[in-house]
C-alpha cells in the first residue's frame, strides 16, 4: 500500500474529460488505486477505476485528496495520477 | 379496408409499412433463483452486457462522421455499461444473493443514478439519466426484446408512436421515414412542427394507433385529408398514386414562387420570414428576407448540461453567420413543466402552460437568463440580432425583462466587451392581456411578433396538445380576428414593426386576413414560403383590405373560413 495527498486545482475538478482522463490512466496499471476526500470525514474511499464512483465523489476545484494504490505497480500508479492531478489537466 | 382518422399536420401523401415505436420501459420485481444456478445467470448477465455494447457501437459508428456530439453520448454509454463497480455490485448481488440478473441489474443501476443526480453539479446530474438510459438497454436485452429506436432504421418506413419525444427526434434517421402517425399532438406540437421542418407527411390525434396498427402493415397515410388508410386495396393504391402525383404537381407550381420576391398583385412588396430552431444552415433563407423566430429552446433541450455562455454565443454567432447576413430575431427561452431537461428539474405544474414558463421562469432564474442575454448581447456585434421575449403578459413583464438587459449590457460595458448598443428588443404578443394593451405596449418595445398558436390558445382556453378539442382550437374565429386587428392597427399606429410567426403566417387563408388587416411582415417555416407568396401574388392590396374588411363582420370561424376558402379559389 502507497498513498499521497494532494490538492485539485483545476477550474472542473474530477468531472467531465478531467475525469475520464484520470479513470483512464488509473485503469493502465495492474494496481487496485483508491480516491479519498480529506475534507469529509464520511467519504467513501472510492475505486480510481469506476467513473461512476469518481464522479459521485463530486471533487471540484480546491478539494484536497488522497490517491493510494495496492499491488506490484502502486508506486508508479500513485506518483502518475498526482502529477496528472497536479498538471490541472491542461487547463489553465 | 379500415380508415383511421386524425389531424393531417404536415402536407403529403405517402404509403409503406408500419413501425411501431413504443419506447421500453422496464416493469422489475424483486426476484431470487434456486442457488446452484449462479454462473448460468452471470452468464446471462455478461452475454447481455456483451450485446448491448455492440448495440451501442452500431449507433456510435452511425453517428460518428456526421454528428459527433450525438455519437459521443453513445460512447459514454458503453463507458457506464462496462464500469467495474457497476458490474461488480451488479455480479455480487448474483453470486452471494441470488438475485435474478433483471431484478440485481435494475437495483444497482437505479441505486447508482440516484447517489450521481444527488451531486449538486449539473454535469454529473447529467450522466444520473445515461446511467438509467444504459440501465434500460441491458433490462430489454435480459427480456429479449428487439431494440426501439429511430436512429437506426433498416428500411423506410411510416412511423407509429405514442409521441415523439425530443430524445426520439435528435435522434430521427430521416432519410428512412416515409411518414409519422401520433396518438396525440395538435398541429403545433413538437412532432408537428419537426414533420413539417423535415417535410415528413404526418397525421397526429390518431387515438390508440399504436394498438390498431401493426408493425409491417401496409398503409396509406393521407396527410392532406388526415387519414391512414389499412390495408389498400388495388384501387385505393391507384386513386392515391393519382392523388399524390396531384400533390406533387401542386407544390411544383407553388415552387415556381419560392425564389421571386412576395409582390401582390397590384405590385406591393412584402417581407416574407423564415422561422428557425437550431444553429444549422437552413436552405430556404435563400428565399427569405429575415428570419423572424429563431428558436433557442433546442440548445437546452438537446444539451446534457446547462449551455454556457461561450456555447450559446458560438451557436449564435453561427446563426447569423449561416442566414447570410439577414436580420435575425432570437426568442429567448421559452420552456416551462411540460419539458424535461436532463441537468434540471423544471417543477412539474398541474398547468404548465399556465404555469412558470419562458419569461416568467427566465426571471425566476436570473443566472440562466443572465447567461443567455449576455451570449446573445455578444453576438449582436457580428450581425442584425434582435432579442424577443415570450409570454410576456404585462408591461411589468416588459420592463422587468429590459431591467435585466440593462444590467448585462452595463456588466459587458464594464468589462470591455462589445455589443450592439442600440440593440432592438421586441416581445411575442400570445397573451391576452398583453395584445388589449397593445397600445402601451408598443411604446415599451421596439418591434412585436404575434405567436398565433398560444394567444389562440390562451385566447379561446382551449390545450392546444389536446386532439379531442380540435374544433374549439379556431385561429380565425371572429375573436381572434378582432384581436389580432387591435394589435396590428396599434402597432402600426405607433409606427413599431409588427410581424406573425405563428402557424397562421404559413397558411393562405391566414395570409390574406393578416395582411388585409395591416400587417407587413409574415415569418414561417420554409415549407410554407412557396405558397404564401403564391397566394400574395394573386391578390392586390386593396382586394385584402376588403376581404378583412367583410371577414370582421362574420359571426363563426367555420363561415370565415368558407367566405375566405371562396375568396381564394376564385382568384386561383
Amino acid at each position: 500500500m502507497y498513498a499521497k495527498q494532494t490538492t485539485v486545482l483545476n477550474v472542473t475538478g474530477l468531472h467531465a474529460r478531467p475525469a475520464a482522463e484520470f479513470v483512464s490512466t488509473a485503469k493502465s496499471f495492474e494496481s487496485k488505486v483508491y480516491v479519498k476526500r480529506l475534507d469529509e470525514d464520511s467519504a467513501d474511499t472510492a475505486n480510481a477505476k469506476s467513473m461512476i464512483k469518481i464522479l459521485a465523489q463530486g471533487i471540484c476545484i480546491n478539494t484536497p485528496i488522497e490517491i493510494s494504490a495496492d499491488g506490484p505497480d502502486e508506486v508508479e500508479a500513485v506518483d502518475k495520477l498526482i502529477a496528472l492531478v497536479d498538471s490541472k489537466f491542461g487547463e489553465d | 379496408m379500415n380508415v383511421l382518422k386524425g389531424n393531417p399536420i404536415s402536407r403529403g401523401i405517402a404509403s409503406g409499412k408500419l413501425f411501431i415505436y413504443k419506447a421500453f420501459t422496464p416493469d422489475i420485481r424483486e426476484s431470487y433463483f434456486e442457488a446452484g444456478e449462479e454462473q448460468k445467470h452471470l452468464e446471462q448477465f455478461n452475454s447481455a452486457v456483451k450485446k448491448a455494447a455492440k448495440e451501442l457501437d452500431r449507433i456510435y459508428d452511425s453517428l460518428a462522421s456526421e454528428s459527433p456530439d450525438k455519437a459521443n453520448i453513445f460512447a459514454a454509454h458503453k463507458e457506464i455499461l462496462f464500469d467495474e463497480e457497476v458490474a461488480e455490485d451488479v455480479g455480487n448481488l448474483i453470486l452471494e444473493d441470488q438475485a435474478m440478473p433483471d431484478y440485481a441489474v435494475d437495483k444497482v443501476f437505479t441505486e447508482f443514478a440516484d447517489m450521481l443526480s444527488k451531486i449538486d453539479d449539473p454535469l454529473i446530474a447529467a450522466r444520473s439519466t445515461d446511467l438509467l438510459d444504459v440501465r434500460n438497454r441491458v433490462l430489454r436485452i435480459l427480456q429479449g426484446k428487439e431494440e426501439r429506436n429511430l436512429s437506426v432504421l433498416t428500411e423506410e418506413v411510416i412511423i407509429v408512436a405514442h409521441d415523439l419525444l425530443p430524445s426520439d427526434t435528435a435522434t430521427l434517421d430521416r432519410e428512412k421515414v416515409l411518414g409519422i402517425i401520433t396518438e396525440i399532438g395538435g398541429a403545433t406540437s413538437h412532432t408537428a412542427i419537426i414533420a413539417r421542418s423535415y417535410k415528413i407527411p404526418a397525421v397526429l390525434g390518431v387515438p390508440d394507433a399504436t394498438k390498431i396498427l401493426l408493425n409491417d402493415q401496409f398503409i396509406i397515410l393521407d396527410a392532406l385529408k388526415g387519414e391512414v388508410i389499412l390495408d389498400p386495396d388495388d384501387d385505393t393504391k391507384e386513386k392515391y398514386e393519382r392523388k399524390l402525383t396531384d400533390f406533387i404537381k401542386d407544390e411544383v407550381e407553388a415552387n415556381k414562387y419560392l425564389d421571386k420576391p412576395a409582390v401582390t398583385a397590384d405590385g406591393e412588396t412584402y417581407h416574407v420570414g423564415l422561422n428557425i430552431g437550431s444553429a444549422e444552415p437552413d436552405e430556404n433563407i435563400k428565399f427569405a428576407d429575415f428570419v423572424g423566430l429563431f428558436r433557442t429552446e433546442f440548445l437546452y433541450m438537446e444539451s446534457d448540461h446547462m449551455p454556457t455562455e461561450e456555447e450559446q454565443f458560438k451557436a449564435y454567432k453561427k446563426v447569423l453567420a449561416n442566414m447570410m447576413g439577414k436580420p435575425v430575431t432570437l426568442r429567448t427561452l421559452d420552456i416551462g413543466g411540460d419539458k424535461s431537461l436532463k441537468y434540471m428539474t423544471l417543477p412539474k405544474e398541474d398547468n404548465p402552460f399556465l404555469g412558470n414558463r419562458a419569461l416568467r421562469l427566465c426571471l425566476s432564474l436570473p443566472d440562466l437568463f443572465k447567461t443567455q442575454l449576455r451570449a446573445a448581447l455578444r453576438a449582436s456585434a457580428f450581425g442584425e440580432l434582435e432579442i424577443m421575449f415570450p409570454m410576456v403578459g404585462t408591461i411589468d413583464d416588459i420592463r422587468n425583462a429590459k431591467a435585466v438587459v440593462d444590467d448585462v449590457k452595463s456588466e459587458l460595458r464594464s468589462e470591455s466587451i462589445p455589443f450592439n448598443e442600440a440593440i432592438k428588443i421586441g416581445i411575442m404578443i400570445e397573451i391576452p392581456s398583453i395584445a388589449l394593451v397593445a397600445d402601451i405596449a408598443a411604446s415599451e418595445v421596439d418591434f412585436a411578433s404575434i405567436g398565433t398558436n398560444d394567444l389562440t390558445q390562451y385566447t379561446h382556453a382551449v390545450d392546444r396538445m389536446n386532439a379531442d378539442l380540435v374544433d374549439y382550437f379556431q385561429s380565425l374565429s371572429p375573436a381572434m380576428i378582432r384581436i389580432l386587428d387591435t394589435i396590428i392597427s396599434e402597432f402600426n399606429k405607433a409606427g413599431k414593426p409588427i410581424s406573425v410567426c405563428g402557424e397562421l403566417a404559413g397558411d393562405p387563408a391566414g395570409t390574406v386576413v393578416l395582411m388585409g388587416l395591416g400587417l407587413r411582415k409574415l415569418s414561417m417555416n420554409g415549407s410554407n414560403i412557396a405558397r404564401v407568396k403564391r397566394t400574395i401574388s394573386k391578390f392586390s392590396l386593396s382586394e385584402m383590405v376588403d376581404i378583412a374588411n367583410e371577414a370582421k363582420g362574420i359571426s363563426t370561424q367555420e363561415e370565415v373560413l368558407e367566405y375566405l376558402d371562396v375568396q381564394i379559389k376564385s382568384h386561383d
